[in-house]
C-alpha cells in the first residue's frame, strides 16, 4: 500500500499542478433523507444541504466560505475531504477525480489535503501524547526515517508556536488555543498542499483567535498553503482570504475578490450579513444602516422553484419566486437577477 | 448622600475549591447599575464575569463554591446574605435572567405557556387566564407571530432566534429592575442577533429595565452598552463609559483585546495585533498583576505588587500602572 501511496501523490503533484487549479469542486451537492412519521406511513424527503456548488482555488489562495448556521458549509467542507460523500457533482484535486475513490484509493490524496476543526477538544485523541498526534499522519504515510519522526513533530510544535518540550503532554494540559496549534501542526505533519478549515476560530477567546489567524497567514507565506476557510464570522474572513463566497442555503449567492465583496457586495443577502456584523466602536455603531432581514433562515427541506432568497429577500420580485437564479458574471460572480452590477 | 443606585456591589470575592487547590473565580469585584442603563462586563473564558451575576442570585453550587466576602445591594438589601426564600422572591420577579444557550435554559417537557405562566401565577398572583392572557401579551411583544397559537407550543418546535425571544419574554414578564444577560446572542446567527439585540434596545426603552450584557463580542458591547467593565482573572481591570473606553483604552488587555479583533472596516495592510500568551490559571495567580506575563507595557513593580484603581480623566477607572500613551510596548523597543 505504501509505495503506491507515496509515487502517486508525487506524481500527481508534478504533471498537473500548473494546468488545473489545486482543487476544483463542480456541481457538489450533498442531500440527506430524512423519515417523517410512523414507521408504516413515513414520508421520505431529503435535506438539500449543499445544493450544486462550484469553485475552485488555485495554489497558495485561501477561498473564504461564509454563511449562516444550516448553509451547507461545513457540509461543503466535508465533502471535499469525504467525510460525507456527495449526493452528485465531482471535486478534483490537482486535476484528478476524488468524490467517488474508494477509502483506499483516497488515501494518497490525503496528504495533500488536510483538515482543521472547529472544536479543539473534540478532534484530538485525549489518550495520545501530542508527539504521538502529530506522528500518527507520518507513520500512515511512511514519512521519514522512524527515528526522525519525533525530531520532525518538534520542529513542527516549534513552528506553530508550541513549546517542544511538551511532546509528551497530554491534550486536556493545553489551552484552546494551544490545542488548535496541535491540530495545525497534524495537518502539516503530512506537507499539505491545502487544508480545509472548518471554523477553526469560532471556540477561541478573541485575545486567541487573532494569533491563530495570524499564525495560519503565516504558515501560508511560508509554506505556499492553500486554505478553504470557513466562517461565520465576516470580518475574520476578511482578515484572512484572498477570495470569498456566501452560502446561502446550500447555494453560493456570491464569490468575489475579498475587496470586492467587501467594498461592493451585490447580492442582497450579503449586503444585510455585512450590515448586521456588529462593529466594535461605538461612534459607527450608532451611524451604521442596518438592512434588517424579516424573519429566519427557513428549515432546508423546503424546496423552491426560484431564488430561496426571495422569502426573506427586501427587493425581491414575483419573478425570482418562479426562476432559479443562477451564479454567474466574471470574478465577481453573483446568483440574483436584480443585483446592482 | 449619594443617590441610591439600583445594584451596588462591592469588594466580591468567589472561590471553588478543587483538586487542583483554590481557584479564585471573582477577586475583589466592586461595580454599580443605575436603573434604566445597560452594562456590558466584557471577558474572555475564565474571567469571572458570569460568576460574579451569579453569585448575586445564589446561584453558585456550594461547596464547591463559596462566596468569601463581599455584598450585593440591590436597593440596600443584601443579595449574598438574604435566605432561599427571599432569594426566590428576587429571583425572576425583581431580576432576571437569560443565558446564552435557550433550549437549555427552558425546560423541553413543557409548553411555553406553562412556562410563562408559572413565573406570573407565582410572583404576580395571576389567575390561570390572566397568566395565558399575559403570556401571549408578552410573546406579541417580543415579535413572535400568531403568539395565541405559539404559546401552546414546545420549545423545540421554536427556531433557535426564536427560543431565545421566549426567554426574553419569560425573562421580562414580571417587569424586572434589572435583566441579567449572560452572552444572549453568542449562539445565534449575526443577522438574527442584530434582531435580538434591536428588541432589547426597544424592550429597555419601553420598560426601563436595567440590563447587565455579559459577552466576550466587543461589538455586542459597541451596539448595545452604556457603560462597560473589562474583567481579566476576576478582576476589573478597567471601567469607563462605552464610547470613551473604545477611543482611550487605558489598561494593557483593554488596548490589546481591541486592537486584536478582525473588523470587517479594518485596514489589510498590517497584521492583526495579537495578546500573546494564554489566559491566567485561577488556581495560580500571580503575585502582582495578573496580566503581567501577557503584558506588552510591563515593568519590574508590576509583577510584585497589584496596581490600584487609578481614576480615567473622563470617568471610570484602571488598574495599571503605566501610561499607556507614554510608554512604548515591549515590542517596539530597541
Amino acid at each position: 500500500m505504501s509505495p503506491v501511496a507515496t509515487s502517486v501523490s508525487s506524481s500527481t503533484s508534478l504533471n498537473t499542478s500548473l494546468t488545473h487549479p489545486l482543487l476544483e469542486v463542480r456541481n457538489l451537492s450533498v442531500h440527506f433523507p430524512f423519515r417523517r412519521g410512523g414507521l408504516l406511513n413515513a414520508q421520505r424527503g431529503f435535506i438539500r444541504a449543499v445544493d450544486g456548488v462550484s469553485f475552485q482555488v488555485a495554489e497558495g489562495e485561501t477561498l473564504g466560505i461564509v454563511g449562516e448556521s444550516g448553509c451547507g458549509k461545513s457540509t461543503t467542507a466535508r465533502a471535499i475531504v469525504k467525510l460525507v460523500r456527495p449526493t452528485a457533482g465531482e471535486v478534483y484535486l490537482q486535476g484528478e477525480r476524488i468524490d467517488h475513490l474508494s477509502d483506499l484509493e483516497m488515501l494518497p490524496h490525503r496528504q495533500n489535503l488536510q483538515m482543521i476543526f472547529q472544536d479543539p477538544f473534540a478532534s484530538l485523541n485525549p489518550r495520545m501524547t501530542i508527539g504521538n498526534i502529530i506522528t500518527e499522519p507520518m507513520n500512515i504515510f511512511k514519512l521519514y526515517e522512524r527515528t526522525q519522526r519525533k525530531l520532525e513533530a518538534m520542529r513542527l510544535m516549534d513552528l506553530v508556536g508550541l513549546n517542544p518540550r511538551f511532546l509528551n503532554r497530554y491534550p486536556h494540559e493545553f489551552s484552546g488555543g494551544q490545542r488548535q496549534r496541535i491540530g495545525i501542526a497534524r495537518a502539516l505533519a503530512v506537507q499539505p498542499r491545502l487544508i480545509i478549515c472548518d471554523e477553526p476560530v469560532s471556540a477561541l477567546d478573541v485575545s486567541i483567535q487573532a494569533q491563530v489567524i495570524n499564525l495560519l497567514m503565516e504558515l501560508q507565506e511560508k509554506l505556499g498553503l492553500a486554505y478553504v476557510f470557513i466562517a461565520h464570522d465576516l470580518a475574520v474572513v476578511r482578515h484572512i482570504a484572498h477570495r470569498v463566497g456566501v452560502m446561502y442555503l446550500g447555494r453560493l449567492v456570491e464569490t468575489a475578490p475579498k475587496s470586492a465583496l467587501y467594498t461592493n457586495p451585490r447580492h442582497p443577502y450579503t449586503k444585510a450579513l455585512l450590515s448586521a456584523a456588529p462593529i466594535p466602536d461605538p461612534v459607527a455603531e450608532r451611524e451604521r444602516q442596518r438592512i434588517e432581514l424579516q424573519g429566519e433562515v427557513p428549515s432546508p427541506e423546503k424546496i423552491y422553484a426560484g431564488c430561496s432568497f426571495a422569502d426573506r429577500c427586501p427587493i425581491a420580485e414575483a419573478s425570482c419566486r418562479e426562476t432559479l437564479p443562477v451564479l454567474q458574471g466574471g470574478a465577481h460572480k453573483v446568483a440574483c437577477f436584480k443585483a446592482d452590477s | 448622600m449619594e443617590e441610591q443606585k439600583l445594584l451596588q456591589v462591592d469588594d466580591l470575592r468567589v472561590e471553588f475549591r478543587t483538586d487542583e487547590g483554590i481557584v479564585r473565580a471573582v477577586n475583589g469585584v466592586s461595580f454599580d447599575l443605575a436603573a434604566g442603563e445597560t452594562l456590558g462586563i466584557v471577558g474572555e473564558s475564565g474571567s469571572g464575569k458570569s460568576v460574579t451575576n451569579l453569585a448575586m442570585l445564589g446561584l453558585i453550587p456550594q461547596p464547591p463554591g463559596r462566596i468569601s466576602s463581599g455584598t450585593a445591594l440591590y436597593r440596600g438589601e443584601d443579595l449574598l446574605t438574604a435566605n432561599a426564600k427571599r432569594l426566590s422572591q428576587i429571583r425572576g420577579r425583581h431580576i432576571a435572567m437569560i443565558f446564552q444557550d435557550p433550549m437549555t435554559a427552558l425546560n423541553p417537557f413543557l409548553t411555553v405557556e406553562e412556562q410563562l405562566t408559572e413565573v406570573t401565577r407565582l410572583h404576580l398572583g395571576h389567575s390561570h387566564d390572566e397568566a395565558i392572557a399575559h403570556a401571549i401579551k408578552m410573546l406579541e411583544q417580543v415579535g413572535i407571530t400568531g403568539a395565541e397559537k405559539r404559546v401552546f407550543d414546545y420549545p423545540h418546535q421554536f427556531s433557535g432566534g426564536m427560543r431565545q425571544r421566549v426567554m426574553i419574554a419569560l425573562a421580562l414578564s414580571c417587569n424586572p429592575d434589572i435583566l441579567i444577560a449572560d452572552e444572549p446572542s453568542t449562539a445565534l446567527d449575526v443577522t438574527i442577533q442584530a434582531q435580538i439585540l434591536d428588541l432589547m434596545k426597544q424592550l429597555q426603552k419601553d420598560h426601563g429595565t436595567a440590563i447587565i450584557m455579559i459577552t466576550h463580542d466587543l461589538g455586542v458591547v459597541a451596539n448595545i452598552c452604556h457603560r462597560v467593565l473589562v474583567m481579566y482573572g476576576g478582576k476589573i481591570v478597567e471601567r469607563a463609559d462605552v464610547d470613551s473606553l473604545f477611543a482611550n483604552p487605558r489598561h494593557p488587555y483593554t488596548l490589546g483585546l481591541l486592537e486584536s479583533v478582525p473588523r470587517w472596516d479594518a485596514d489589510l495592510s498590517k497584521k492583526l495585533k495579537v495578546v500573546p500568551g494564554q489566559p491566567p490559571d485561577l488556581a495560580h495567580l500571580p503575585a502582582g498583576c495578573s496580566f503581567y506575563p501577557r503584558c506588552s507595557y510591563r515593568e519590574v513593580r508590576c509583577e510584585q505588587s497589584v496596581p490600584p484603581a487609578f481614576e480615567r480623566p473622563e470617568g471610570g477607572d484602571f488598574a495599571c500602572f503605566i501610561d499607556v500613551d507614554s510608554v512604548k510596548p515591549v515590542e517596539e523597543r530597541t
